[in-house]
């Protein structure tokens, strides 16, 4: 239950931070929303991960569906991904590794540890 | 020990974001992957659907209101109620689609890439410079800063780009800098000067002074006359009034011919191609339909994304004219308004020379002229590339300009020193010409306009709805003595450089002549009894003598006539050629592919239509054949320059036994005969070739396998255009990279003007914008956009995809 809870945590309040601020601040996000509810360091490191895996995930998603994955062809192609598909899997990688090790962080740091 | 545990995962988080936070090169750059594939910030805030709302944007710098209509083809209506807002609007407007491009295209002009790029681009960027871009931009921002009404339209054109710059956050930013990993600075008068110079470097910059002094010092004078003769024996000049040239020259005598004592050593830069060039005509009222002249351009460059040209209508009390911009320079450049039209190719001529440097030792400075040691300038040149340290260049000026070429600079020994001198260095004042073309009335203020405009020279083509027709071919240009520019000169000698100026009112024109109808394809410019000495790198022969013929023709003349005339495929150089060559060929030795490639050309129209399966096997005989004729330029191991088709077809023909046509590498004495023969066969097995490797059918389309490119080279942002025709030496000139940068077809009806436009790209320069590339299609299948020319923003009703209102903020 707690693994969801930081799930959903981490997606809303990063999605909070993204409105305002730069991509990094995810870490921010992640950190707290796992500080909050203190899973062990592998479930927090999987909830961080995956909450804004999701997030990006989403996010990009519903841009390429509108588009009609105008760029993101072009984009995949431009990488080694060559298609669309791995090229969103990257995207929700690359934002979920850094929430995934910030989550872990906040867990190791939460007092509920 | 728990702050132990933290560290790890700690300190794995902070260096992730400080890796995914930064760009990186393994051998390929890696943009940023955080910043780049965060969907809130990164490139997914590239992409757009299309759909524009109506906006309002409250802008500082703004005197009053401007309204500003987007018609369905994304081209701004421009509706301004003072000049400085009408090109405040223009900057900001164009920034929006273009902002990208702009700069990058004045960071390539002025020799900054590798900023962006590293050291890949280095080479490119120090040759920039030495070239004197910056220097020569400098010098048209001093002369553009002291007129009024230029100052008025650069600063204000400026002010509007970097109202744009001023807006933009990250996830804003055009998706090349996401990519790159970089952001735009602010733009500068000094900007617009860069980007004309640039475009003057594109159609300057032929010349084969090097090779052909090369080829001088191997072969001789006699050879030389054959191999590269100032008039080639093709018809129509441009203009054709023979004896009416009622001027001398004030210089009569001739450059002495210096036959080098050794080789010229140095590596000259990549020409631009031989496919740069452009089609204008306009038809008078007599056989036009209507009863209207009508104007036609087409002007050829190297088609890129995001597109060269953006189209633009700019109405302001005074004003109100339409056409295509440059993104990156105020006013309309080719265009049209309710009572002209004009349109510009490029007009060829040698503006550009070499002066052999002679150093009083390897200090540099100081240098021989007259007898005397004339002091140099050194200018310290600092390339900041990107990933590197920063590179320092010295560049040494002469009184001649620029010293290119130097033994660290793609010269290959110690005397090698070639200062470089070229029309646009000097001060000019072409914004003034666009300013008072836009707004023009008639002839006269055509021919008041193109005065101040000095490079680079163009032929400008004309038509008034009071029914003028008419062509000038402008530009400031050296009086030249014979053979002066050929080669390169003697800098020690001031009697060798230029030393008058043509007057603009003896350069070669023309109104209204007989033919009824004016026309230019990068031709010989003038009839033989023009004063003055005219040469070029080369000149066209072939597009012009089709356009004449079917000019000539014509009566009744329509738009759609001349949509059709735009497209022609028809192949004049296969049209000279295979006559000549077919009869030089032996059936009888022929194998199964020979003989059907022959009946192939046999029974080719001489069309170049996308899809004829005959077309390629000539392409493919051409491409094997001027190799062969000269290879003894390509085994000299010196710059050298092949002659032109046109000339090497009427050297098969006329001197079949000419020395070239032996092949270096083979004991034996070949003839044209045998070259023909031999170049046949090989092109036989290279298109056997070209289908067992491509597994397409071999229809022209497909064989010339063009497109149109992303200014960055990525493959993945160009855009692949197999639908086309054309060809180089057709008036359709679209060969496989170059071609109509532009068409547009305007009927001057006094009722009002009816324009018509398109050109292979799109409004938007945002590869992830349905409008980078719509107009391709329509482009590739001569479908045109309709230009309209409306005096309000209400006149574009049922017209407009959205409005935008700028207003000055308080």
């Amino acid at each position: 239950m707690n693994f969801l809870k930081q799930l959903v945590a981490t997606a809303l309040l990063c999605l909070a931070l993204q409105y305002f601020f730069p991509w990094w601040t995810l870490v921010i996000g992640a950190f707290a929303a796992s500080y909050w509810a203190g899973n062990k360091a592998f479930m927090a490191f999987l909830a961080g991960f995956l909450g804004v895996a999701l997030l990006w995930l989403v996010a990009a998603l519903v841009i390429d569906l509108q588009t009609q994955s105008i760029l993101t062809d072009k984009v995949a192609q431009l990488f080694p991904t060559k298609t669309p598909a791995l090229l969103l899997l990257l995207t929700a990688i690359v934002g979920g590794l850094p929430a995934g090790f910030a989550g872990m962080t906040g867990a190791i740091a939460s007092p509920r540890h | 020990m728990k702050y132990l545990k933290i560290s790890i995962p700690l300190l794995l988080t902070l260096a992730l974001v400080y890796v995914l936070n930064r760009s990186w090169n393994f051998g390929a750059p890696i943009p940023p992957l955080g910043k780049f594939l965060d969907p809130f910030h990164g490139f997914w805030q590239n992409a757009e659907t299309g759909k524009v709302k109506d906006g309002e944007l409250n802008l500082a710098g703004l005197k009053d209101k401007v309204t500003v209509v987007y018609d369905s083809a994304r081209i701004p209506h421009i509706f301004a109620q003072n000049d400085e807002d009408l090109y405040f609007a223009q900057g900001y407007i164009t920034a929006i689609d273009r902002l990208w491009q702009m700069e990058f295209q004045t960071h390539a002009a002025a020799g900054r890439v590798s900023e962006i790029l590293g050291n890949v681009a280095l080479d490119y960027d120090r040759r920039q410079r030495r070239l004197g871009m910056v220097y020569g931009a400098q010098n048209g921002l001093e002369s553009m800063s002291k007129d009024p009404i230029s100052k008025m339209t650069v600063d204000a054109y400026t002010a509007g780009i970097n109202a744009y710059i001023a807006t933009l956050s990250y996830e804003d930013l055009p998706f090349e800098y996401k990519l790159l990993d970089y952001s735009p600075e602010n733009w500068s008068n000094l900007k617009c000067a860069l980007l004309l110079k640039s475009m003057a470097q594109t159609l300057n910059m032929s010349d084969k002074d090097m090779e052909i002094t090369n080829a001088l010092k191997l072969y001789g004078k006699d050879v030389i006359d054959i191999l590269y003769p100032d008039q080639e024996p093709v018809s129509d000049p441009i203009v054709e009034r023979p004896g009416q040239w009622k001027f001398k020259s004030p210089l009569s005598d001739s450059i002495p011919l210096a036959v080098p004592t050794e080789l010229i050593a140095a590596r000259p830069y990549e020409k631009p191609s031989p496919d740069v060039g452009s089609n204008n005509w306009a038809v008078s009222g007599s056989k036009t339909a209507s009863g209207a002249p009508i104007l036609c351009s087409d002007p050829h460059l190297n088609l890129s994304l995001p597109s060269i040209w953006y189209a633009i209508h700019l109405n302001a009390p005074g004003i109100n004219t339409m056409g295509v911009s440059l993104p990156g320079s105020p006013a309309v450049i080719i265009g049209f308004n309710d009572s002209i039209a004009w349109a510009m190719t490029n007009a060829q001529r040698d503006l550009v020379d070499w002066y052999q440097i002679q150093f009083k030792d390897a200090g540099k400075n100081e240098y021989m002229s007259d007898g005397a040691w004339k002091p140099s300038r050194k200018v310290i040149e600092t390339f900041n590339v990107k990933g590197g340290k920063p590179f320092v260049d010295t560049v040494t000026y002469t009184h001649h300009g620029p010293v290119l070429y130097d033994e660290s600079f793609h010269g290959e020994n110690e005397r090698a020193h070639y200062a470089f001198r070229w029309i646009a260095h000097d001060p000019s004042e072409e914004v003034i010409t666009f300013y008072k073309l836009n707004r023009a009335k008639n002839h006269a203020g055509y021919i008041e306009a193109l005065d101040y405009y000095s490079s680079p020279a163009q032929n400008i083509v004309f038509a008034s709805a009071a029914g003028d027709v008419a062509m000038r071919i402008q530009g400031k240009y050296p009086v030249r003595r014979k053979n002066e520019g050929r080669f390169v000169l003697d800098g020690s000698k001031t009697s060798t450089e230029w030393q008058a100026y043509i007057p603009n009112e003896q350069n070669v024109m023309d109104k209204n002549p007989a033919r009824g109808f004016v026309s230019s394809a990068n031709q010989y410019p003038v009839d033989f009894t023009y004063p003055y000495y005219v040469t070029a790198s080369s000149w066209e022969a072939y597009r012009n003598r089709r356009i004449n013929q079917v000019l000539a023709a014509s009566s009744n003349v329509t738009m759609q006539d001349m949509i059709k005339l735009q497209h022609d495929n028809f192949n004049q150089r296969g049209a000279d050629a295979l006559p000549i060559f077919l009869p030089h060929l032996d059936p009888s030795t022929f194998n199964e592919k020979e003989k059907e490639a022959y009946e192939h050309l046999k029974k080719w129209d001489f069309y170049n239509n996308p899809e004829s399966e005959d077309a390629p096997y000539f392409a493919a005989w051409w491409q094997q054949l001027m190799p062969m004729v000269w290879d003894e330029m390509d085994s000299a191991h010196v710059a050298m320059q092949y002659p032109t088709g046109f000339n090497t077809i009427q050297l098969i023909k006329t001197q079949p036994n000419f020395s070239f046509f032996d092949l270096v590498a083979t004991p034996e004495k070949e003839t044209a005969t045998d070259i023909l023969r031999k170049s046949f066969s090989a092109s036989v097995k290279f298109i056997e070739d070209w289908k067992t490797r491509k597994n397409e059918s071999l229809t022209w389309g497909n064989y010339k396998d063009s497109y149109i490119g992303h200014l960055l080279r990525q493959k993945a942002l160009n855009i692949p255009v197999r639908s086309s025709g054309g060809g180089s030496a057709v008036v359709n000139a679209h060969t496989q990279t170059h071609g109509p940068s532009w068409r547009m077809v305007v009927s001057l009806e006094k009722s009002g003007v009816k324009a018509i436009g398109v050109y292979p790209g799109g409004q938007s320069g945002n590869p992830g914008s349905p409008y980078y590339a719509n107009m391709v299609e329509p482009w590739a299948h001569a479908k045109y956009y309709t230009l309209r020319l409306a005096t309000s923003p209400e006149q574009l009703t049922g017209y407009q995809s959205s409005t935008t209102q700028l207003t000055p903020s308080k």
